[in-house]
């Protein structure tokens, strides 16, 4: 990790100027500590609705796609809608740990772990709706292309066979950069905690890591070479979800713009998702320290810029459906105005392009509450933007005398609400287990640990030696 | 259950039997004899089918048509020519038939009637055959019995009354049996208190009334429409609820697609006050209140007829609107003398029949040749309800001491006073085809009665040619027996002299009697055999009534049966008809294609109608779809019955129409609790009359409708959409069609040209050998529904139920497009078959996944599906969307032996699947092995038909190879009325739609169907 110097004007990104090692024992002992009631009622009840999602999924899978309320003209509901939710969520986890690190963005670090972490829950929350969404889920592996003997291989023209590859690709990349990321600091745990059975756990989790020079130059390495290959798919990702609906033909689909509008949506939306997230592990964790109000007001600064940019994608859709001249594209933009849907149009539009605009205002980005309220806003609308896309566009297509519309039942809210049990039961348990702020990394952003602020770059090494005091 | 008939293998024609070996090569004798190897096996085989069939019950041979193999080859089907008698009316069948079951009933074409094609009741009555519901055992009080036990129990009850000096009432549903017609006299004659008495469950006397008043003809008239310039229909729906739509639809299609060079078509002026199906296929359509419809035709007949009037009292009550309609439509009835046609409604009064034959003959349209040839009298047609008054008389005095009911069913069906006086007769005994309301309640005794397609008998055709109804399968319950075979039975047992000894069964009954027939027009000894072969009997003697003109006499007659204010009227259901067979999904889930309701029965009316009755705020389109599905209780002076609330565009206010066959409460799991029994509302006498009603709101209360094609509010400019195109005749004649073609610019540069394809960046895939294809012409197209069954039936769709249909989850391969155009109180209807169009780039494709659906080097575009794992991708690309996801295992709650109807040759699919229209691949694939066996590299012409083609009575779907440039299809395709749907689109679709055009004056081009409500 390359320490840059701080210049004083700027605001501390750690607040209270602690010690390296008030650092290590802050954090660690979030793991150290004893497991509150309070913290096993509220898995219970994350766990609890990932258990109905979970039924209400076993439901789908043994009796039928038909529970759900999809119908003909409308094929995609819910389950495609909580998928690309899903994905872009993901979005702000690897913005923020692979191209932030590359643009030396230090204010990153105090939220990278978190965001890391939200990705892989995120991307299992979204392979799970992708791969039940399916009429016959038990052919999954039919979608890859592996060898059999009826030679038959995927369609390589179809965009859900790119779906395949991006988010497995995505997921695989996701997974391993957090757990590279992590090493440092399952070290530091593996010394610190008592038990021996954690210790075993965290021993063997930390790959034999000595804090040593040479274990420092691979990592930083490793991790160099794995951000370089998550940043394209910070881009790929999203853009190859957008190809299933810019491929197709339907009106409200077909549409060029739809790549950088998706992947401006997912930034955005994975940004307000972190923000909920992080507002909350902040109080209830204590972590007003490292999370400072300066982190807040920097991820308000990017939801104003990519909300105005999916508000920008969202007015071009209307300038190109009427600049085309193409009767059945414009109506579908005037029926998601005014028509049956107009309600989840609205509601997208309001929650996605007016309220972020407050955080125009400096007070407004520092201000918690009203930011944690701006983020459900941004969230519900990021999901409505998805809905919208989606049904709008099947229920009213090209031949009126097949139109119908789609509201779903009570499995298909079970299984999202599920989702949202997974992905919450997983970051609770990783908030207790792992180390929720990477102390190495923050360690490297500290005043005191930089050596001097004359020095070469070998010194650059020496920090790292006090960064990682916890480890030896 | 078994094949129990033994193959004539006497038969002669072996069609496809091109031998086994090679040219040159002699089958080897056996034996010594001249009996080849062939030969000796065909008898080995054919004799222990013999010795196996006669264990078991009296050999009855069964004759193939000459399209079947004569010998019984596993794999292959057979066809048997057979009758349906659709109550009086008889269409000839074709029953394919696989390893002894029938699978598809169609047309014969050789039947004069129907001329091969098929309408959805009788191609649905084939689910019926299977149907788990239908009795299975004979019951006497609550327990199940023998045959033998009920049957004695019936001749008991006969022995008593002719004891007690009382009568016995057999009540008998509409038929065209001449066999059966003969029998009911002979049983007459041999149990003298027996009698019988024709009891259809929609009785409609008016047009034979008038019939014999003032051509002494007791019975209906059949017109033929094909000899029609000019049409005026006056509340007739000849071509929807009609028993004869399958007989009009073909003649008057005919005459409705005009090509370029000589574009000839009829003209059709319907005057009606629902919105009928013939409505919909109007050029001239006037909503008119039912109490204006006697005034119309009074008018028009003193426009028209310059001799003895018989509506001279009614003209007065004409107010402006009706004479203003009547006027133009005398004008345009004269100008076609001896070529047009006045057909009056069975709603209407039978003074207005007689007007309508006043006019008719004025007009030169009675006579051989002429579109109304008094000679083609609907079979037993006569006046009906005189019988049924004397029956009813009969039961309430206690002079019966027994009825009978053969596939009848007056307690659900009857009015109050003739259930009434049921009561009354201390035995009643049912021999129907389920345990329904009849033989539920009213019956200690019931018999369960033989489907169609498993008894004997036969029918005649209004023009006198005769059919033997072959059956295709042995009864599927054990002892059953037919209706015909109980009464022979009983007659014998009552009176020991009664038919002889040569006469035991039904069967020997229909031989004795057709011998005679063959003799005497002298068909010989094979006579027999080439009638069941045929189907019919060549030549069978022509029908001979004739007309005695007594216009005068029509004057007496009763008139103005509507009264002014709000009436409502009970009409046959297009799915349903009367309600025969309500226990069949195919029929339940049609959707109606005026409505596109299935699933139920409605009161329909118009927005003024439901805003006066206080269900809608206004007549805007989210108020009038706010009103639908409230719940109205309507009272006629014969009974209530509460009915959901659907308004109906181009109704005539004041007027509640609704269907009848709904509301069973007995008998089947499939019609229970679907829609209300409207019988209830019908007139003593004359179902189809124009009542005054009262009616209730009930507030709150909603009943959901199933619909196939949903009320839109948005009016938007969908009109911009260039669907449904439609021209008039003057713009056919004008060569004005090129506005058809906007979107592309061609190869060769020019907008209008089937022939050139549009420009295109790839190079195309060549074609080599066939590229299947098919063109459908919207403007022969009725709208009829035939297709839909006849898909159902040939590829197994399922039936998913109306909680699925709500959910927009109906499979139907091939669905009618219904789209309205013009004025909106009036509008006129287009209606669009749209099935899978097979598009070249077909955007389905390539974005499934798997590649589950691909292209064949044939143009077909295919589903494979064992490979689909249920994306919906496709699905949601489709422009069409024609595709259809199994959401759930529709086909694995067929309850046995449901499953029998289906058609082996077409994969039953599972859920999680799509499916699709295929072209009938499976029939594509039997037409190549037929030309391979024949030694041909290609199919011929024809030889390929698609199910929904083979059974459009309308012609409007042609099929074949579009490489083939003489082929039908291809011929109609470079039609100059033709274009594809959504062809800027460039997905190339292998459908091609031929325009709507319709006999009005001015231009229609560029003007497409839009709105849609």
């Amino acid at each position: 990790m390359k320490v840059q110097e701080q210049a004083p004007i700027r605001e501390p990104l750690v607040l209270g100027n602690p010690s390296l090692h008030d650092i290590t024992a802050r954090i660690a002992s979030i793991v150290e500590s004893k497991i509150s009631m309070k913290y096993l009622m509220t898995v219970g009840f994350t766990g609890a609705l990932a258990a109905w999602g979970l039924f209400a999924l076993y439901y789908t899978i043994t009796t039928g796609i038909g529970v759900w309320g999809l119908n003909n003209p409308v094929g995609w509901g819910w389950d495609i809608t909580n998928f690309v939710f899903w994905i872009g969520i993901g979005h702000a986890g690897t913005l923020i740990s692979a191209i932030l690190f590359l643009f030396r963005q230090k204010w990153r670090t105090a939220i990278n772990r978190s965001a890391e972490a939200m990705t892989i829950f995120a991307v299992i929350c979204a392979l799970t709706m992708v791969l039940s969404h399916t009429g016959r889920p038990w052919l999954f592996y039919w979608l890859l292309p592996y060898p059999n003997q009826m030679n038959m291989w995927v369609n390589f023209r179809s965009p859900l066979a790119w779906d395949v590859f991006a988010v497995n690709t995505y997921f695989t990349v996701s997974a391993l950069f957090w757990f590279v990321g992590l090493i440092p600091d399952l070290a530091t745990l593996r010394n610190y905690v008592k038990s021996d059975l954690a210790k075993k756990i965290y021993g063997f989790l930390s790959l034999g890591w000595t804090g040593s020079t040479r274990h420092w130059h691979h990592y930083e390495i490793a991790y160099m070479i794995l951000a370089g290959i998550s940043t394209p798919l910070v881009l790929s990702v999203h853009s190859v979800v957008s190809f299933d609906f810019t491929v197709g033909i339907m009106p409200g689909w077909h549409t060029t713009i739809f790549p950088p509008y998706f992947v401006a949506g997912a930034i955005f939306s994975g940004f307000a998702m972190v923000m909920t997230l992080l507002v909350i592990a902040r109080e209830v964790l204590d972590l007003k320290q490292f999370i400072t109000l300066k982190h807040f007001d920097n991820m308000n600064k990017i939801m104003l810029a990519t909300g105005m940019m999916v508000g920008y994608a969202y007015g071009m859709e209307f300038f190109i459906a009427w600049y085309s001249g193409n009767p059945y594209e414009s109506w579908v933009f005037m029926n998601r105005l005014f028509g049956d849907y107009a309600w989840a149009y609205w509601t997208m539009v309001t929650c996605n392009v007016v309220s972020p605009q407050i955080f125009w205002f400096k007070k407004a980005r520092r201000n918690v509450p009203l930011m944690f309220v701006i983020s459900i806003f941004i969230n519900i609308g990021m999901w409505f933007e998805r809905f919208t896309i989606i049904a709008t566009s099947l229920h009213h297509d090209f031949l009126p005398a097949s139109w119908g519309y789609y509201s779903p039942t009570w499995v298909e809210i079970s299984i999202f609400i599920g989702t949202f049990g997974v992905f919450l039961t997983l970051f609770l348990l990783f908030s207790k287990f792992v180390p929720v702020i990477a102390i190495a990394e923050v360690k490297g952003i500290m005043p005191g640990a930089q050596p001097s602020h004359h020095h070469d770059h070998e010194h650059g090494h020496a920090s790292h030696a006090a960064v990682t005091e916890g480890a030896h | 259950m078994k094949l129990w008939k033994s193959i004539d293998e006497l038969a002669e024609t072996r069609e496809g039997a091109s031998g086994e070996f090679v040219d040159g090569v002699t089958a080897a004798p056996v034996f010594d004899s001249s009996v080849s190897r062939r030969g000796f096996m065909a008898l080995v085989s054919a004799s222990m089918a013999l010795t196996a069939a006669a264990c078991r019950r009296p050999d009855q041979k069964l004759v193939p048509t000459v399209k079947s193999h004569q010998n019984f080859i596993p794999g292959l089907p057979q066809y048997y020519a057979s009758v349906y008698s659709h109550r009086n009316v008889a269409y000839g069948t074709l029953i394919k038939s696989r390893e002894g079951r029938p699978i598809k009933v169609k047309g014969n074409e050789l039947h004069p009637s129907n001329c091969g094609t098929a309408n959805a009741e009788m191609q649905a009555s084939l689910l019926s055959l299977y149907d788990p519901d239908r009795m299975r055992r004979a019951r006497v009080n609550t327990a199940p019995t023998s045959y033998e036990n009920a049957i004695s129990q019936l001749t008991k009850g006969v022995t008593d009354a002719q004891a007690a000096g009382k009568n016995v009432i057999v009540f008998v549903d509409e038929h065209c049996s001449p066999s059966y017609e003969a029998l009911m006299r002979d049983v007459t004659t041999n149990v003298p208190n027996m009698s019988f008495v024709t009891l259809p469950a929609i009785v409609c006397d008016h047009q034979a009334r008038a019939n014999k008043a003032v051509l002494g003809i007791d019975g209906e008239l059949v017109a033929d429409l094909g000899k029609a310039e000019v049409i005026v229909s006056v509340g007739s729906d000849f071509l929807g609820t009609d028993k004869l739509a399958l007989h009009h639809t073909g003649r008057f299609a005919a005459r409705r697609a005009p090509e370029p060079g000589s574009p000839t078509m009829s003209k059709v002026i319907v005057v009606e006050a629902a919105y009928t199906l013939t409505g919909a296929n109007a050029d001239v359509r006037v909503a008119l209140h039912p109490s204006q419809h006697d005034a119309f035709l009074a008018v028009l007949e003193q426009n028209v007829v310059s001799g003895t009037l018989l509506g001279s009292d009614l003209a007065g009550s004409a107010d402006a609107a009706t004479t203003k309609a009547a006027r133009e439509a005398a004008a345009a009835l004269k100008g076609a003398n001896g070529a047009s046609i006045v057909m009056v409604g069975d709603a209407c009064s039978p003074r207005a029949h007689a007007i309508g034959v006043n006019i008719n003959q004025a007009l030169g349209n009675i006579g051989a040749g002429r579109p109304l040839d008094p000679a083609c009298v609907l079979p037993y047609s006569g006046i009906k309800a005189e019988a049924i008054e004397a029956a009813v008389a009969a039961m309430e005095s206690g002079s019966v001491h027994v009825v009978v009911f053969d596939n009848t069913n007056p307690e659900y069906s009857a009015d109050r006073r003739f259930r009434a006086a049921l009561a009354k007769v201390p035995v009643r005994v049912a021999c129907n085809l389920y345990e329904d309301e009849t033989s539920k309640k009213l019956c200690a005794v019931s018999l369960p009665a033989t489907h169609w397609l498993e008894s004997w008998g036969d029918a005649v055709c209004y023009d006198g040619t005769l059919s033997v109804q072959q059956p295709a399968i042995a009864p599927l319950n054990e002892g059953m027996a037919s209706f015909q075979d109980t009464l022979i039975t009983v007659a014998k047992r009552v009176n020991p002299a009664a038919f002889g000894d040569a006469v035991t069964s039904y069967y020997d009954y229909i031989m004795a009697r057709w011998n005679a027939t063959l003799t005497a027009a002298g068909a010989g000894e094979r006579g027999w055999s080439k009638t069941l072969q045929d189907g019919i009997l060549k030549p069978s003697a022509p029908a001979t009534a004739t007309a005695t003109m007594n216009i005068a006499a029509g004057s007496s007659l009763p008139a103005g049966t509507a009264t002014k204010g709000r009436v409502i009227v009970t009409v046959p259901s297009l799915a349903l008809y009367d309600g025969k067979y309500s226990n069949n999904g195919w029929l339940q889930e049609l959707s109606d294609p005026v409505t596109k309701i299935t699933w139920d029965n409605v009161a329909l009316m118009s927005a003024k109608t439901a805003v006066a009755l206080g269900v809608a705020a206004s007549t805007d389109a989210k108020a009038v779809a706010k009103a639908n599905e409230s719940v109205i209780t309507v009272t006629t002076k014969h009974g209530a019955v509460d009915l959901p609330v659907w308004v109906q565009v181009g109704m005539a206010d004041d007027v509640i129409v609704t269907q009848l066959g709904y509301g069973k409460t007995e008998g089947g799991a499939v019609h229970a609790n679907v829609g209300a029994n409207t019988y209830a509302l019908a007139m003593a006498g004359h179902t189809t009359s124009y009542q005054p009603v009262e009616i209730a709101v009930k507030s709150g209360e909603r009943h959901r409708i199933a619909v196939t094609q949903n009320h839109h509010t948005l009016d938007d400019g969908r009109g911009e959409r260039q669907i449904a195109k439609q021209l008039t005749l003057n713009d056919v004649k004008g060569g004005k069609v090129e506005d058809l073609h906007e979107h592309f610019p061609r190869e060769d540069g020019s907008k209008n040209n089937n022939k050139s394809k549009p420009l295109s960046i790839v190079s195309e895939y060549e074609y080599k050998g066939h590229k299947w294809g098919m063109v459908i012409d919207m403007s022969s197209c009725t709208g009829c529904s035939s297709c839909i069954v006849a898909c159902q039936s040939e590829n197994n769709i399922p039936v998913v139920g109306k909680e699925q249909v709500m959910k927009g989850r109906e499979m139907a391969w091939i669905r009618l497009d219904r789209y309205y155009t013009g004025d909106m109180e009036n509008p006129n209807t287009v209606v669009e078959p749209m099935l899978c169009q097979h598009c070249e780039n077909a955007p389905c494709e390539n974005v499934c996944p798997v590649a589950a659906t691909t292209h064949s080097p044939e143009g077909l575009n295919e589903m494979t599906y064992n490979r689909c794992v249920g994306t919906r991708y496709c699905s949601n690309n489709c422009p069409y969307k024609v595709r259809r996801f199994n959401f759930l295992n529709y086909n694995t709650d067929h309850r046995t032996p449901l499953d029998l109807a289906f058609n082996p040759e077409v994969t039953v699919r599972m859920r999680g699947i799509m499916e699709k229209c295929t072209f009938c691949v499976q029939r594509l694939n039997e037409a190549k092995w037929h030309a391979k066996d024949n030694g041909r590299a290609r199919v011929l012409d024809g030889e390929a038909v698609t199910a929904c083609q083979e059974a459009c009575p309308a012609g409007a779907i042609i099929f074949g190879d579009m490489n083939d440039p003489k082929s039908r299809v291809a011929k109609a395709r470079a039609s100059e009325r033709g274009f594809t749907v959504l062809e800027e689109l460039n997905v190339r679709p292998s459908v091609t739609y031929l325009a709507k055009v319709r006999n009005i004056a001015g231009s229609m081009a560029g003007e497409a169907a839009g709105h849609h409500s």
